[in-house]
């Protein structure tokens, strides 16, 4: 049972197990890399965005998360290309447009389509090898052994923990509402005037959660000091701060480059 | 000097609003183990939360009175130190947790981190938490995945690992079968003896097994202070919890003529092991 809700966390994540080179990187160099990928799917003409999503697919599936990797692109790109296709391809009223299979098609819409897939296959792929390679608690770590004030951390983490606890808490006070009498099974209108009834608690019970866990932060001593001590921090080595340095210094060129390609 | 003293404390959540802690007047010393005890909304969990520092805060400060830790006010002593002079574990496990690690192990260590001592010594701690509360086997797992106890635990562990001069537990067993409170209860016994602990509980059983000073509030106000034998004799006390099943068995053969005279009523079982086994052995009743 509780081995089973280790796992649900793990699967909320997404991240994904390895020892590969992507794996083994510092979290912020793979950080960095995201932020780069992230800028140059809008500055960069689609062809290279096009490259960008198919490079950051390859190290997701070969180098890194495989499978789940895989499943989970496919799982969010097929159905937004396949809408981007009927919605650009073939209902916008785009010009230049031909018959193919029996179809209607716009080649500037299809185009259009490129562009905007290209884009966010480019965003998406990179931030799947983010995830399924990241664990949080190594990116924490990495963020506070470089000095990153501890309140960022914490905001990257906190949801990621408290996620499932808000949401035992909703499905109980659902049910509690539910063995009171409140209709949650009957129409939609019936549905919408149980929400408060809902909401309400749900929210009264997160700023009470709220109060508590700032005093259980402060009797942890939480930011009683600039520095964070850190036990185990991903490795770093002067290679990888070199790349992100280069990383970091590649962004601005790449947007002031976009003036000149758009 | 004692290390906690609380003079005339007058508090209530609202201004203006019901009093909590009527007039409350304590002194605690170091090392000392004391149980407050009292019926819910007796304001014991609002005592133990001053004495842990949570309180007061700016939206809620005592109307008179106050209390002072090494004979200063919490806010006076700085955000870093305060921390190693109290920790607070209440009623509800996962509320104790902190919401910034994945495994207990980090949990534990979040709060040494904090306050960027050197890694050896975060590791000596950690190390100490996990052995005191019999961590080692869970270090690894998801905090928020632990059962009830096993987060009670946690909770105690990172507060340990604080090193503070007082540990405050507000009902740490208030939702647990008798075997995890008892598992628990064994834990809370190793702790070092140097800890100065008080328990906000209204458990008698809990209590007389902790504690060596009782005090006992009613409607915000100390009615008794004093040790366990004193504690039981008191009106109040059987009208609160009820008496433990061994009082009530003593006084039965009390009342009776079997209970010896000028023997006071135990405490424990073992207490009443202790006066019953030579009245069997001298009435040929094989133990």
């Amino acid at each position: 049972m509780a081995a089973a809700k280790d796992k649900d966390r793990e699967k909320t994540l997404l991240y994904v197990p390895g020892e590969g080179w992507l794996h083994r990187l510092n979290p912020l160099t793979r950080l960095t890399g995201l932020g780069l990928v992230a800028v140059a799917a809008f500055a960069l003409p689609p062809a290279a965005t096009i490259v960008i999503a198919l490079v950051a697919t390859l190290m997701g599936t070969v180098a890194g998360a495989g499978a789940v990797f895989l499943r989970r692109l496919t799982l969010t790109l097929g159905p937004l290309a396949l809408a981007l296709f009927v919605v650009h391809g073939m209902l916008m009223d785009h010009p230049n447009r031909f018959g193919f299979l029996g179809l209607d098609l716009s080649h500037d819409g299809l185009m259009y389509m490129v562009k905007i897939l290209g884009r966010i296959a480019a965003l998406l792929s990179g931030s799947l090898v983010f995830v399924t390679t990241t664990h949080p608690s190594a990116l924490l770590k990495a963020l506070d052994s470089h000095g990153f004030p501890p309140g960022v951390s914490y905001l990257i983490a906190s949801p990621l923990l408290l996620l499932e606890p808000f949401t035992q808490r909703a499905r109980a006070i659902r049910e509690a509402q539910m063995a009171r009498g409140l209709d949650l099974e009957g129409s939609f209108f019936a549905r919408i005037r149980a929400f408060p009834a809902l909401l309400l608690p749900l929210v009264t019970l997160a700023l009470a959660d709220i109060d508590h866990r700032a005093q259980v932060l402060d009797g942890r001593g939480f930011r009683a000091r600039p520095r964070r001590t850190v036990l185990d921090a991903p490795k770093d080595s002067p290679r990888q701060r070199l790349a992100r340095r280069v990383m970091l210094g590649l962004a601005p060129l790449l947007i002031v480059g976009a003036f000149f390609w758009h | 000097m004692a290390l906690i003293e609380i003079d005339n404390l007058h508090f209530s959540w609202t201004p203006g609003g019901p009093g909590v802690l009527a007039g409350i007047s304590l002194q605690i010393a170091a090392g000392e183990r004391i149980a407050i005890l009292g019926a819910n909304a007796s304001g014991k969990s609002t005592l133990a939360q001053w004495i842990a520092g949570w309180l007061p805060t700016a939206a809620a400060t005592a109307e008179t009175g106050g209390l002072t830790v090494q004979g200063k006010a919490y806010g006076d002593h700085d955000a870093a130190s305060r921390p190693g002079l109290a920790q607070f574990t209440g009623q509800v496990p996962m509320q104790q947790l902190s919401g910034f690690a994945f495994t207990v192990f980090d949990e534990i260590a979040f709060g040494p981190g904090n306050l960027g001592l050197p890694e050896a010594e975060i590791r000596a701690r950690i190390s100490d938490a996990i052995r005191i509360c019999n961590l080692e086997a869970l270090k690894d797992r998801d905090p928020f995945s632990l059962s009830g106890g096993e987060q009670q635990r946690l909770s105690i562990a990172a507060a340990l690992a604080m090193q503070p001069e007082i540990l405050v537990l507000d009902e740490p067993t208030s939702n647990f079968d008798p075997e995890s409170r008892d598992a628990l209860l064994d834990q809370i016994e190793r702790l070092p003896a140097g800890l100065t602990i008080v328990l906000a509980d209204a458990s008698l059983t809990t209590a007389l097994r902790l504690a060596a000073r009782f005090v006992l509030l009613d409607a915000g106000r100390i009615i008794f202070d004093g040790a366990a034998a004193a504690l039981l004799a008191h009106p109040r006390t059987a009208e609160i919890f009820g008496l433990p099943e061994i009082r009530l068995a003593a006084e039965y053969l009390q009342s009776a003529g079997l209970w010896p005279a000028g023997v006071p009523m135990p405490q424990s079982t073992g207490a009443a092991i202790s006066v019953l086994r030579p009245l069997l052995a001298a009435s040929g009743v094989s133990q």
